[in-house]
């Protein structure tokens, strides 16, 4: 009775130490790739942190508002995110590369999106990032200026500099990733219509005060009434 | 002081070369002396130099103006003593002067000690110090240098019975330096000197310290050892000091002195000078920038000296037969002021004393790679006298005032070392220096403002330099650079008014302005610039970028 | 070896023409046609009358007026081609214009003018602004003559102005030069000085021209540089300061001048301030009557609404710059009623040092810290305006001096929160 079963499974066996023995060295060769990778993955992290760091990269996106956003989320700071981030894209991009090399049909094409796909990613962390750098510099100047040179509801100003840029912002990523850009481009022209309408109806019809005496105090300073008129007093 | 620490000083060092003897007496006797140099400084501080080249005060029985030397030692009791000495080194340094002294090791006096001792009999443990052979066959062939008194190079001794070989004089016998006592001997010598704070040596006759049969006898590869060791010793023990080396060979012959940096820090560009003076003549910028063109690459630490004149005569060795011949015919017509192979005369004599060609050479040597050497009396336009024998034509006494003696002394005329220079045109009542001093428009209130125009920037001393070629062969033109800061020199070598066009499209954007008057003139644009150079004119230009 | 200079070909060639000079004035315009032609003939007749012997040149450095600026300077020259009657002249007086590459910029101008300094070695040099309406000939003289004499580098000048004018000066940038660098230079920013060559080609030296410090807030960053460099300093009475129009009342644009440009120079200059300690007095040359006191009109609540609205709306970029002691400090004030409103010395002298510390920390954009600064400046201002409403010339000074002192007291804080240690 054993022999047989020996009998019957000493080929099954054989088949199968044979199949895993031609499989081996394409195991091998993912494995090397793999590890390989993870080395290079790991000095592609190493470099760029430097260069970051370099750049004083940190600094920068303080400025953006994003190092805020960062500490609010318990994430370490840019430099650093942005260092692991391109580790672990590298390291995925070789591990993809080592599956590949096992010869699994079906996980090829897969693989190859995911490196067509890569650089449209890259871009639009970048566009992102700039974004909403551009979006705190820009509202917070605003926000600046208003405040500076007495104009009402400075705060609704700065708000609404900032999400227009951040939506124009978020609709270059998502065209950028092709992820559903129609739908977006559509929602991102409609938003924007609706704000310039409501903008125009509200100035149009609402702030007409408020555009006549700017416009005033632009072009025609000295039809101030007597009773208003301040001497003139330099600061310097 | 300048810095210790500033081990290149004599990059930046404007040498003023003077014999005691020469220069002022104190004790009236006739001869100049260290009391009366130490009283002098204050002049040459005035002047702007600041290293002093002193020749040879040692004691000598002046058979070579004092370069047999009797006792490496010692003061010769003419010009003082050792303290004299001391205290006028203090006061030159006090003055921020530094004091190179003149060190002749290839020979010595005949009445040296070391000579006596080592004539006097074969066995004598100084023997071997000089070069003795009994036949005069030995080192065949090679050149007399003091071709007007000599005959050969061996001098037969009676005293020993044999012969001793002398490059020079036949009372200067040679030293010999295979010897490995003799070398420790010198450097003691210098040792002696350094210890007492001089600021370095000017090596005369260096060239031709070690023979070797089948040779020239100059420039030996052993001659090197020797110098690289004493080099060697004077780096270790002193450093910051200066070696200047006295070699009069062609340049490519010159660049060995310098070694890798371990040998000289300092030669002469014997080449250079008289070829100075044949550009002059000649009206062609083409002596000059080939000689340089053919000088070779020194190692950075190293520096050229440049001259005009010195207590020599100007040495016509280092030039072609045709180039000499020239040259005898241009400023020596009279036989009386050749001698050897030169001429013995003066700066301002050579240049028929004319303030813009005196001008002109003093304005190259000044902005020409190396450090100037300015010879005593020439910042006064001091005259010769070719009928004193030997070259003691240009060895007469400094001219201070237009009294007595000229200043130099209160001794009876007639025992003066040297007699003074009476006629009308070079006489102490026609050039002195008290008369030129009260004027701004004198020679030696111009040698001052050179010197201070020089000294103003350390580019002539330590920067590279560029030769400009304009189609007008009559401008000699170059620039000097050191790190951001960029001079252009221009002279006109001839005796007329010239107009020059130079291609300074790499300095566009540059404003010129002119060193001396500190005015500015036009900026450098695409076309060439064109400057107007009057006789014997030249230009030094700071290219500033506002 | 592609900079471009700041000098054009037609500049240096009138430089060339001029030569050399003993004393140069130095006027920087931009459309100043309607003042210029008065200050450039009062120039002339100071110069004429006080250095007749002495090769002068007047030099203007222009922006690209599209006025007769350019035409009105020159015609100021007295050369040997036109003879007029009345004016004696032994030399002639070069009035040379040119106008400078780059966009309009006051520190572009300067530079123009210390470079003509230099190339043409003069030894005392004076800038004159192109809208002093008041200027007056013996000003050349108050200016020019310590220098010229060589018994001082730099001359700043008083002026008698109303004692409520130039309220920044006197609250916020004299007082913190005087703090930092320990010289009571009361005119930091002056339209109008003098220098001496030496002092002129130290400040061509300069770095601050490659930056925008450089550009915009040049006159603080020449006398910081001349107080760094140990130059000596002295101030001369002049006259009445002009009114300015409309336009240089911009606070922000003054406060990026001086504010901003003071703050710039704390950078380099850390060791210097960080470390000295009592201020010192610099000679004042004739002294005059510096404060008037005409009657004068202020809104002064559009100041404290400015206030108000600022430390309201501004709160989240405050945040970033000023410690939370300080901001509840001020929210506290904010809340009080006009008449109880005060910012006191102790307080405004602690924002200012923390604004300068978050300054140098660039913890937001720097622009953005010194606009920032302005709406509380102003609540600074309304006080100062309050408390000094009734007080002589004498009590406003002796204000002034209490509030010195104070910053110089609290010097000490700036350099903890500078390196880091709050």
């Amino acid at each position: 009775m054993r022999e047989m079963i020996v009998n019957e499974l000493s080929p099954a066996t054989q088949e199968l130490i044979r199949e895993f023995a031609r499989f081996l060295p394409r195991l091998l060769v993912m494995l090397i790739v793999v590890l390989v990778g993870w080395v290079i993955a790991y000095l592609v992290k190493w470099i760029l942190r430097s260069i970051l760091r370099l750049v004083k990269f940190d600094k920068l996106s303080e400025g953006a508002g994003a190092a805020q956003l960062l500490n609010k989320a318990a994430l370490p700071s840019s430099t650093e995110l942005v260092s692991r981030f391109a580790f672990w894209l590298a390291w995925l991009g070789f591990v993809l590369l080592g599956i590949s090399a096992l010869g699994i049909l079906g996980m090829q094409e897969y693989v190859t999106r995911f490196f067509v796909f890569l650089p449209r990613l890259i871009v639009a962390v970048f566009f992102l990032f700039f974004g909403l750098l551009a979006a705190s510099f820009f509202s917070r100047a605003a926000l600046l200026w208003a405040v500076n040179t007495d104009m009402p509801s400075p705060r609704l100003l700065s708000s609404s500099v900032r999400i227009l840029i951040t939506i124009f912002t978020a609709s270059a990523v998502f065209e950028e990733l092709g992820l559903a850009d129609s739908t977006m481009l559509l929602a991102f022209a409609i938003v924007m219509g609706a704000v310039m309408l409501g903008l125009a109806i509200a100035f149009g019809i609402g702030g007409q005060h408020l555009a006549r005496r700017f416009l005033e105090a632009r072009f025609a300073p000295e039809k101030k009434e007597a009773k208003d008129r301040e001497d003139e007093l330099s600061p310097l | 002081m300048a810095s210790i620490q500033d081990v290149l000083w004599y990059k930046d060092a404007i040498i003023y070369q003077v014999h005691v003897r020469t220069f002022f007496d104190t004790n009236g006797d006739g001869i100049g002396d260290f009391r009366g140099l130490a009283q002098k400084l204050d002049y040459l501080q005035e002047l702007g130099v600041n290293a002093l080249w002193l020749m040879p005060f040692f004691p000598s029985p002046l058979r070579d103006d004092g370069y047999d030397i009797a006792d490496y030692t010692s003061v010769h009791p003419n010009y003082g003593n050792l303290d004299d000495f001391n205290l006028f080194l203090q006061a030159a340094h006090e003055r921020g002067i530094r004091v190179i002294v003149e060190m002749v090791l290839n020979h010595t006096s005949d009445q040296h000690p070391w000579f006596q001792e080592s004539r006097s009999s074969p066995d004598n443990p100084r023997r071997d110090w000089y070069v003795w052979s009994d036949t005069d066959t030995k080192y065949k062939g090679v050149r007399i240098i003091f071709v007007d008194t000599e005959l050969s190079n061996w001098a037969w001794d009676p005293v020993s019975k044999a012969y001793y070989w002398h490059r020079f004089f036949s009372h200067q016998p040679d030293l010999n330096y295979d010897n490995p006592a003799v070398r420790e001997e010198m450097w003691k010598v210098m040792q002696f000197w350094l210890e007492l704070g001089v600021d370095g040596f000017r090596l005369d006759a260096v060239p031709y310290l070690v023979e070797r049969e089948g040779t020239s006898c100059e420039n030996l590869p052993e001659t090197h050892a020797v110098l690289k060791e004493l080099r060697g010793k004077l780096d270790k023990y002193f450093p910051g000091k200066m070696l200047l080396a006295e070699a009069n060979q062609w340049p490519a012959d010159l660049r060995a002195y310098f070694g890798d940096g371990d040998e000289f820090h300092m030669a002469f560009h014997f080449p250079l000078m008289p070829r100075m003076f044949m550009g002059l003549k000649l009206e062609d910028r083409k002596p000059i920038t080939e000689i340089l063109k053919q000088t070779p690459q020194i190692p950075s630490p190293c520096q050229w000296c440049l001259f005009l004149r010195n207590h020599d005569e100007l040495t016509l060795e280092m030039v072609t037969d045709m180039e000499r011949d020239y040259m005898y015919d241009q400023y020596a017509r009279d036989r009386h002021m050749r001698i050897n192979v030169g001429i013995r005369r003066r700066l301002a004599p050579l240049l028929d004393n004319d303030r813009r060609r005196i001008e002109l050479m003093n304005g190259m040597l000044m902005s020409l790679p190396g450090t100037p050497i300015i010879y005593y009396g020439d910042e006064i336009g001091m005259g010769d006298n070719i009928y004193l024998g030997d070259r003691n034509g240009v060895r007469t006494p400094m001219q201070w005032d237009g009294g007595w003696n000229g200043g130099f002394s209160a001794a009876d005329p007639e025992s003066l070392y040297s007699p003074l220079m009476l006629n009308p045109v070079y006489g102490y009542q026609a050039v002195n220096v008290q008369s030129q001093k009260r004027f701004d428009h004198s020679l030696l209130s111009w040698m001052k403002r050179i010197v201070k125009v020089r000294k103003s920037t350390p580019v002539f001393g330590r920067g590279s330099i560029d030769f400009l070629y304009p189609e007008n062969h009559r401008i000699l033109a170059y620039v000097r650079q050191l790190e951001k800061e960029t001079i252009l020199v221009v002279n006109n070598v001839s005796s007329t008014a010239q107009a020059v066009e130079l291609d300074l499209r790499r300095f566009k954007g540059n404003i010129l302005i002119e060193m001396f008057g500190r005015n500015i003139f036009p900026r450098v644009g695409d076309i060439p610039y064109l400057l107007t150079l009057g006789p014997y004119q030249f230009y030094w230009f700071r290219l500033r970028r506002i | 070896m592609s900079e471009e200079s700041i000098l054009t070909d037609e500049f240096l060639r009138q430089l060339i023409n001029v030569g050399e000079a003993d004393i140069l004035v130095g006027v920087p315009t931009y459309n100043n046609a309607a003042t210029i032609g008065h200050v450039v003939q009062t120039i002339r007749a100071g110069l004429l009358k006080y250095f007749p012997r002495e090769r002068a040149v007047i030099v203007n450095a222009d922006g690209g007026s599209r006025d007769q600026t350019r035409d009105l300077v020159r015609g100021a020259s007295i050369n040997d081609l036109q003879v007029s009657g009345d004016i004696h002249a032994l030399r002639t007086l070069h009035s040379i214009s040119s106008q400078y590459l780059g966009e309009p910029a006051t520190g572009t101008a300067l530079r123009t003018i210390l470079a003509s300094a230099e190339l043409l070695r003069a030894s005392a040099c004076a800038v004159v602004s192109p809208d002093s309406t008041t200027i007056e000939p013996d000003w050349i003289e108050r200016l020019l003559r310590p220098v010229y004499q060589g018994t001082y580098d730099f001359v700043t000048p008083l002026y008698r102005r109303h004692k409520f004018d130039g309220l920044l000066i006197r609250n916020l940038v004299y007082p913190m030069t005087r703090a930092f660098y320990c010289k009571r230079v009361k005119e930091p920013y002056a339209s109008e000085f003098a220098f001496s060559g030496q002092l002129g080609n130290h400040f061509l030296g300069q770095e601050i021209w490659t930056h925008e410090a450089g550009r915009t807030g040049t006159e603080i960053s020449l006398t910081i540089s001349a107080i760094t460099g140990g130059f000596r300093l002295a101030q001369t009475f002049l006259g009445a300061k002009p009114h300015l129009d409309a336009r240089s009342a911009d606070l922000v644009a003054a406060m990026r001048q001086t504010v901003g440009a003071l703050f710039w120079s704390l950078e380099p200059n850390f060791q210097l301030w960080s470390t000295h300690a009592d201020s010192q007095n610099i000679p004042t040359l004739s002294p005059g009557q510096e404060v008037t006191l005409e009657p004068l009109r202020i809104n002064r609540k559009r100041l404290l609404g400015m206030f108000h609205s600022g430390v309201a709306e501004l709160e989240p970029v405050l945040k970033q710059i000023l410690s939370p002691p300080i901001i509840s400090e001020l929210q506290r004030i904010a809340a009080l009623g006009e008449d109880e409103f005060s910012y006191g010395d102790e307080l405004w002298a602690r924002t200012v040092y923390e604004f300068a510390a978050s300054y140098h920390k660039s913890v937001i954009s720097r622009d953005h810290i010194v606009q920032a600064l302005a709406p509380l400046y102003r609540g600074r201002a309304f006080t100062f305006l309050v408390e000094n409403r009734e007080s002589s010339g004498e009590e406003i000074e002796q204000n002034v001096e209490n509030f010195c002192l104070t910053c110089e007291r609290l010097k000490p804080s700036l350099v903890e929160l500078w390196n880091g240690r709050k």
